[in-house]
C-alpha cells in the first residue's frame, strides 16, 4: 500500500506570534518552524501501517519555499520513505485552493492508495486543503480520523464522533483528514535523522497551478491582553464564597 | 532578516550555524527532554533512580551510541550532535544526563577508538544499541586526580589475566553490564604499566561494594566495584599492555566536553527557571524581573551560559575534525562548570526562600551543578592540563 501525507510547515506551537507592521501577516524572523501537529498525527498513523506491514510505502509532500524542506526532512527522519517538495516562485503565497490544485497534480503522478492530511493546520485553523483536495481529485473524504486498518475489501477507517467512533470502509482511494489520537507521534530517532540526511528531496514546479482567490486577509490582530485575576485574601471564607458567586453571575456571566 | 556585511568573497567560513541533521538531533533531544524527562525530574531526584522505560526510550532514539558509526550499531552522528543532545537532556535532568554520557564518552568511546574489530562486535555493538549499559572504572580509594597511582593489579594467569583491586565512585557501577577497567600490569611503573580491560558484569569475583549517597545527580547510581581475582581472557585486553593510561586520558578528554555540555544544560535550566519565576513573582507592586538587581543576575547568567556553550561547541568541533582538543576540552569544562555553579547560586537567590525548598527545581540544580567541578577531572586538574598544554 502507498500512503501519501500532505504536510504543512507552521510556526512551532511555542512561538510567540507577533503581527507584522502591514497588519495582515506575522513577523517570521526568528520563528522556529515545525510540522503542523495534526499532520504529525497523520504521519504517525501512516508509519504505524508501515510498522505492521513492511511493504507499505509512506511518502510525504509539501507545498512551499526552500525552508519547507526542513519539515520534509523531519518527516523522513521520523521514518517516511520519500519526500517531495512542490516549490517555485509563488509557492509561499499560494491560497488554499491553489495548494489543493498543486497537490492534486502531484498526486495524479504519484498515485498513492490513500492520502492523509492533518484535519487542520495549527496556524490558520482553516481545515480547507484536505476536503478541497478530495474534491479536486474526485475522491471520497473522511474527516476526524483516528485509526486506519487494512481489511479484505479495502481500508477500515475509524472516525471520531460524539461519545465514540464510527468505522467506515473505503474500497478504493480516499482522502483522510486526521485527528489527534492516543498514540503520540514518534520522535525522529538519531539513526533516522542520519538516514534522512542521505535522501534526496525531489522538487516539482508549482508553476501553472490554478490558484483562484478564495480568501483575502483583511486584518490580523492579537487577542486582547488578559486582565489581572481577582484574589480573595484573608478574612471570612463564607463572605468570599458569596462574593465569588456574585461575580461569577453578574460579571463573568457564567452562572 | 540579517544582511551580509562581508564584502570579501574569500572570507573564511566562521559559521556557528548547525547543520540540518544537527538541528534535528537537538530538536529530538529537546522534545524528548521537555515532554518525557522534565515532568519526572523531581521524582528521579527524590527516588534516586531513572525509570528503565526512560533509558529504553533513550536507547531506541539512538542516544546510547550517538557517535558510534551505524555499521557498529550506533546512530552515526557527530560529536557536536552528541554535545547538543547532552545539553538538552541535562537541561531537564542531570541524573539521566550523566548515565547517558558516562556510557557514551567513557564506555563506547574507548572501545570505538582502541578496540579490535572483534571487541567492537562483541561489546560496542550492544552498548551502542543500548542493549547493555557501560561504565568506566579508573578511580580508586587512594587514587583520584593522581590516576597513575592506581593500585588495582592485572597479573598474568596462563593465557589471560587476573584483576584484583577496588574501584571507587563508579558512575553506573550498579547497573552497568560492561566495565572498562584500568589496572597496573607492571607494579611500580606508574602510568607506563597501566593496562585497560573490558570486563563483563557479572563476572566471577566482581562484586558491587558500597553504593554511595550523593549530594546531587541522585538518579544515577555511583558504586564501589570490588575485583577479587577476576579472571579475564587476553582478548578482553583493550589496546596494548601499558597503553591503559593513554586510553583513559583520551576517554576523559572527550568525556570533559560532555561534562561541559552537562554544565551548560544545568546552567540553562537555572537561567530558564529563574527567568520564568522572575516574570511571575511580584514584589513592590511589580514582577521582580523588572528590578534591576534581578535583571543583572539574569543578564550575567545568560551571557556566561552562552559563552560556555560556544567553548563547548568549539571543543566538540575539534574532536569531530580529528584535531587535538585536550586544552580546549579542559577550558570548556573548567569554565562551564564554574558558570553552572554561579547560575545555580543566582537561581536559588532569585527564587528566594522558595529556592531553598524541594518544591521548586532551584535547589536540585544547585546540588546537581557541583559535581561538574569535580568528576572527570576537578577544576584544579583542568587548570593543570591547560597550563601544561601552554608550557609544552
Amino acid at each position: 500500500m502507498r500512503l501519501l501525507i500532505c504536510i504543512k510547515q507552521v510556526p512551532d506551537s511555542t512561538t510567540r506570534v507577533k503581527v507584522a507592521p502591514d497588519g495582515t501577516s506575522i513577523v517570521t524572523d526568528g520563528i522556529t518552524w515545525s510540522i503542523s501537529p495534526y499532520d504529525e498525527y497523520a504521519i504517525e498513523l501512516a508509519l504505524e501501517q508501515k510498522d505492521n506491514a513492511a511493504d507499505t510505502v509512506v511518502s510525504v509532500i509539501s507545498v512551499g519555499g526552500p525552508r519547507t524542506k526542513d519539515a520534509l526532512r523531519q518527516a523522513l527522519a521520523m521514518g517516511c520513505d520519500d519526500a517531495t517538495l512542490v516549490t517555485g516562485e509563488g509557492a509561499d503565497t499560494l491560497g488554499p485552493l491553489g495548494i489543493a490544485n498543486a497537490l492534486k497534480s502531484a498526486i495524479d503522478e504519484l498515485k498513492p492508495d490513500l492520502v492523509l492530511c492533518g484535519k487542520q493546520a495549527s496556524d490558520d485553523d482553516q481545515g480547507f486543503v484536505g476536503p478541497a483536495l478530495a474534491e479536486a481529485l474526485g475522491w471520497p473524504h473522511v474527516a476526524v480520523v483516528t485509526k486506519v486498518a487494512p481489511s479484505a475489501a479495502g481500508t477500515e477507517i475509524w472516525k471520531e464522533v460524539e461519545g465514540g467512533h464510527e468505522v467506515w470502509k473505503a474500497s478504493g482511494a480516499a482522502v483522510l483528514t486526521v485527528q489527534k489520537s492516543e498514540k503520540e507521534p514518534r520522535y525522529p530517532s538519531l539513526p533516522g535523522i542520519m538516514k534522512a540526511k542521505k535522501k534526496e528531496i525531489p522538487e516539482r514546479p508549482v508553476t501553472g497551478v490554478e490558484d483562484p482567490v478564495t480568501i483575502e486577509i483583511v486584518k490580523l490582530e492579537p487577542p486582547p491582553a488578559r486582565g489581572g485575576g481577582k484574589i480573595f485574601k484573608d478574612g471570612d471564607v463564607k463572605a468570599h464564597a458569596a462574593a465569588l458567586a456574585t461575580l461569577l453571575r453578574d460579571e463573568a456571566k457564567v452562572l | 532578516m540579517a544582511t551580509t556585511t562581508s564584502t570579501d568573497p574569500e572570507a573564511p567560513a566562521f559559521d556557528l550555524a548547525l547543520t540540518e541533521s544537527q538541528a534535528l538531533v537537538q530538536r529530538t533531544a529537546r522534545d524528548f527532554a521537555t515532554e518525557k524527562l522534565l515532568p519526572i525530574a523531581h521524582d528521579i531526584d527524590e527516588h534516586g533512580t531513572v525509570p528503565p522505560a526512560i533509558l529504553k526510550e533513550l536507547a531506541s532514539l539512538g542516544f546510547m551510541g550517538v557517535y558510534v558509526p551505524e555499521e557498529l550499531g550506533g546512530a552515526g552522528a557527530d560529536v557536536v550532535s552528541y554535545i547538543l543532545a547532552s545539553e538538552e537532556i541535562n537541561r531537564a535532568c542531570a541524573s539521566t544526563g550523566v548515565i547517558m554520557q558516562s556510557h557514551n564518552s567513557l564506555a563506547c568511546d574507548p572501545i570505538l577508538h582502541f578496540g579490535t574489530k572483534a571487541q567492537q562486535e562483541r561489546w560496542l555493538r550492544p552498548l551502542a544499541c543500548g542493549d547493555t549499559l557501560g561504565c568506566f572504572a579508573l578511580t580508586e580509594p587512594a587514587s583520584g586526580s593522581d590516576a597513575a597511582g592506581l593500585q588495582m593489579t592485572a597479573k598474568r594467569d596462563g593465557s589471560g589475566w587476573r584483576l584484583s583491586g577496588t574501584k571507587n565512585f563508579i558512575t553506573n557501577g550498579v547497573s552497568a553490564d560492561v566495565v572498562v577497567a584500568f589496572a597496573q600490569s607492571e607494579p611500580g611503573s606508574r602510568h607506563k604499566g597501566i593496562t585497560a580491560f573490558i570486563v563483563d558484569k557479572p563476572s566471577t569475583g566482581l562484586s558491587v561494594g558500597r553504593v554511595e549517597q550523593k549530594l546531587g545527580i541522585k538518579g544515577s547510581d555511583t558504586a564501589q566495584l570490588v575485583f577479587d581475582g577476576v579472571r579475564v581472557e587476553d582478548d578482553q585486553r583493550l589496546g596494548q599492555v601499558g597503553d591503559g593510561f593513554k586510553i583513559a586520558l583520551a576517554a576523559l578528554d572527550g568525556g570533559r566536553i560532555g561534562i561541559a555540555a552537562q554544565a551548560v544544560g544545568i546552567g540553562r535550566a537555572c537561567l530558564e527557571d529563574a527567568l520564568a519565576y522572575a516574570k511571575e513573582r511580584q514584589a513592590f507592586g511589580k514582577p521582580i524581573a523588572e528590578l534591576q538587581a534581578i535583571q543583572w543576575m539574569l543578564a550575567d547568567m545568560a551571557t556566561e551560559v552562552d559563552a560556555a556553550r560556544l567553548m563547548t561547541w568549539r571543543a566538540a568541533t575539534l574532536k569531530d575534525r580529528g584535531e587535538r582538543f585536550t586544552a580546549e576540552a579542559a577550558m570548556a569544562k573548567l569554565f562551564a562548570s564554574d558558570v553552572a555553579m554561579k547560575a545555580a547560586r543566582s537561581c536559588v537567590q532569585i527564587f528566594g526562600g522558595y529556592g531553598y525548598l524541594k518544591d521548586f527545581p532551584a535547589e536540585r540544580h544547585y546540588r546537581d551543578a557541583k559535581i561538574t567541578e569535580i568528576y572527570e577531572g576537578t577544576s584544579e586538574i583542568m587548570k593543570l592540563i591547560i597550563a601544561e598544554d601552554m608550557l609544552e
